[in-house]
């Protein structure tokens, strides 16, 4: 037990006396994640607005496929893209394994689905006369479409918060393409996985607090736009 | 024209017409179709089967988005988008891609005649719903329709609302010759206010008004709803609904010599005013009514319980 206590003093101290490698580490999973958030969202959020919204042959199909690649491994998406980047995959020319940009698309990919399933949840979940309203008022399928992702943006923000936790909190991925490089590709997922058992008990600490931290705020987020809406 | 909701018709139409410059109203019990009237209207949906036409052209599927934006349709419970009521009443005219500032001058005009003056820039959050009401409704006037659809305007509102949307829907066709349709279970409302009127019921159009409505079977022109046998014309020859135009209900102190083919004898149970006449409920097994003259109802001497004879022709019937 004072193993336990002395090290998490050790580990509050890192973070207080904002010791670089901690925040090095936590920035690095910041900007890969977000990075990646953005990316998906960009793709995912108006996919998922734009299905939702029309009727079409295999909208079924589409939803049970997404709900399948939710559930799917995340080491296998590691797997997939480390055969895709590797030096004799069919994109090896262009170096991307251990790389940031390997890991952002990674976790890209990982979190597409996850963010479109929500988004036409949120446009499902939206009042059923949003669309004849704005049907009746002679909008066209774009002017549908641009006001439905307006009059659904809160519920759209809570989707991609939700997957920007997802990404920040993947270990898999981000190992398997990134490969825990120090000041590359290093998160904090991958630190407290692999560093710790090298013997850095403190910084894995440090790292984990600051990990639950960050997922407390989009936590505090989500609730206290569900609150606002409400 | 036909049009279903899954396996069943919502409605079945052969022929419907509707006037320009006009009130019609849309007159029948919830669940006859009115609403999917409305929407066919608004082009909202299609037909499964049959054809509209618009202002005398067939109405595409490639015309759609043109005609809507020439139609204007305010739901029984209308959507009101976040934001404020400015934003809301100006939302058909910037779908348009009307100018800045004609879409202010039309979107507080339409204000200014449901009488929301003023609560250009309230959330749509804090009002009340007759003034929702009244701002749905002005989003639908501030692109100046050529056709304004009610779906129930009356239903949710109170008095002095109800008295403003009677007016806006006079004054659209007094004042613009334009065309308004508007959907009522109220017969007596849907008469007083509309030029014409169309009975719907059960997803069809039925010439009759709805009163004096029964239901039994048909067979060689007679008509048993169980407690009474009606004549009817040989014309008709299916149908398990009655309805006999009130207007053609006689009503008398003793049976009557005369060609009425069908007489009954009943007692009065209820006497109201109606659109200045009086309403008489007479029970001659089944509840029957008749519209007479005040005039008449002192002439006669006509009280609650009185014995009467109630009576009306073949040709007063009508069976669907």
């Amino acid at each position: 037990m004072d193993y336990f206590v002395d090290s998490f003093l050790a580990a509050l101290r890192l973070i207080f006396q904002f010791d670089p490698k901690v925040y090095q580490i936590a920035w690095t999973s910041l900007e890969i994640s977000l990075t990646a958030t953005v990316f998906a969202a960009l793709i995912a959020v108006p996919a998922g607005v734009w299905s939702a919204s029309q009727e079409f042959a295999g909208k079924r199909l589409l939803r049970q496929s997404l709900n399948a690649l939710m559930s799917m491994p995340t080491v296998m998406i590691g797997l997939i893209f480390y055969g895709l980047f590797s030096r004799r995959g069919p994109l090896g020319d262009f170096a991307l394994l251990y790389t940031p940009v390997a890991v952002i698309i990674g976790e890209a990919v990982l979190i597409f689905p996850l963010i479109m399933n929500l988004a036409m949840t949120a446009v499902e979940s939206a009042d059923p006369r949003l669309l004849p309203t704005l049907r009746s008022l002679g909008a066209s399928s774009v002017q549908q479409f641009r006001l439905v992702l307006s009059e659904t943006r809160l519920a759209l923000l809570v989707a991609i918060a939700a997957g920007f936790g997802r990404a920040i909190g993947e270990v898999g991925t981000a190992m398997m393409l990134g490969g825990n490089i120090q000041g590359l590709t290093r998160t904090m997922t991958t630190a407290i996985a692999l560093e710790t058992s090298k013997g850095e008990f403190e910084l894995g600490l440090a790292l984990g607090m600051m990990l639950l931290l960050v997922a407390f705020a989009v936590n505090w987020l989500l609730r206290s736009v569900d609150r606002g809406a409400g | 024209m036909v049009f279903a909701y899954g396996d069943k018709p919502a409605l079945t139409i052969d022929h419907l017409s509707i006037h320009a410059g006009r009130i019609t109203a849309l007159i029948g019990p919830n669940g006859a179709g009115k609403s999917t009237l409305l929407n066919l209207f608004a082009f909202l949906i299609h037909p499964d089967a049959g054809e509209i036409y618009f202002c005398g052209q067939r109405v595409r599927r490639e015309d759609i988005l043109a005609l809507r934006r020439r139609v204007g349709l305010v739901a029984q419970n209308p959507y009101l988008l976040q934001g404020s009521v400015i934003d809301n009443v100006e939302l058909g005219l910037r779908l348009r891609g009307v100018g800045k500032e004609q879409r202010r001058r039309s979107a507080m005009a339409a204000m200014e005649r449901v009488g929301l003056a003023g609560f250009e820039k309230r959330s749509v959050k804090a009002l009340s719903g007759g003034e929702k009401q009244r701002v749905a409704l002005a989003r639908a006037l501030a692109p100046e329709p050529e056709v304004l659809l009610f779906d129930e305007p009356f239903t949710y509102l109170d008095q002095s609302n109800m008295h403003l949307v009677e007016q806006v829907i006079s004054n659209h066709t007094r004042k613009s010759g334009k065309t308004v349709v508007f959907s009522t279970h109220e017969q007596i409302q849907g008469i007083a206010l509309a030029d014409e009127s169309i009975s719907l019921f059960a997803g069809r159009s039925v010439g009759a008004p709805l009163v004096n409505l029964f239901r039994g079977t048909l067979r060689n022109g007679v008509f048993d709803t169980g407690k009474l046998v009606i004549h009817v014309l040989r014309t008709w020859d299916q149908g398990s609904y009655l309805a006999v135009d009130p207007e053609g209900v006689v009503l008398s102190l003793g049976p009557l010599d005369s060609s009425l083919r069908n007489s009954f004898r009943g007692r009065i149970i209820m006497i109201a005013e109606e659109a200045g006449r009086a309403r008489i409920t007479v029970d001659i097994g089944e509840r029957m009514h008749a519209r007479v003259t005040l005039e008449s109802l002192h002439n006669l001497r006509l009280g609650l319980g009185k014995e009467v004879w109630v009576s009306f022709k073949a040709t007063a019937v009508r069976v669907f």
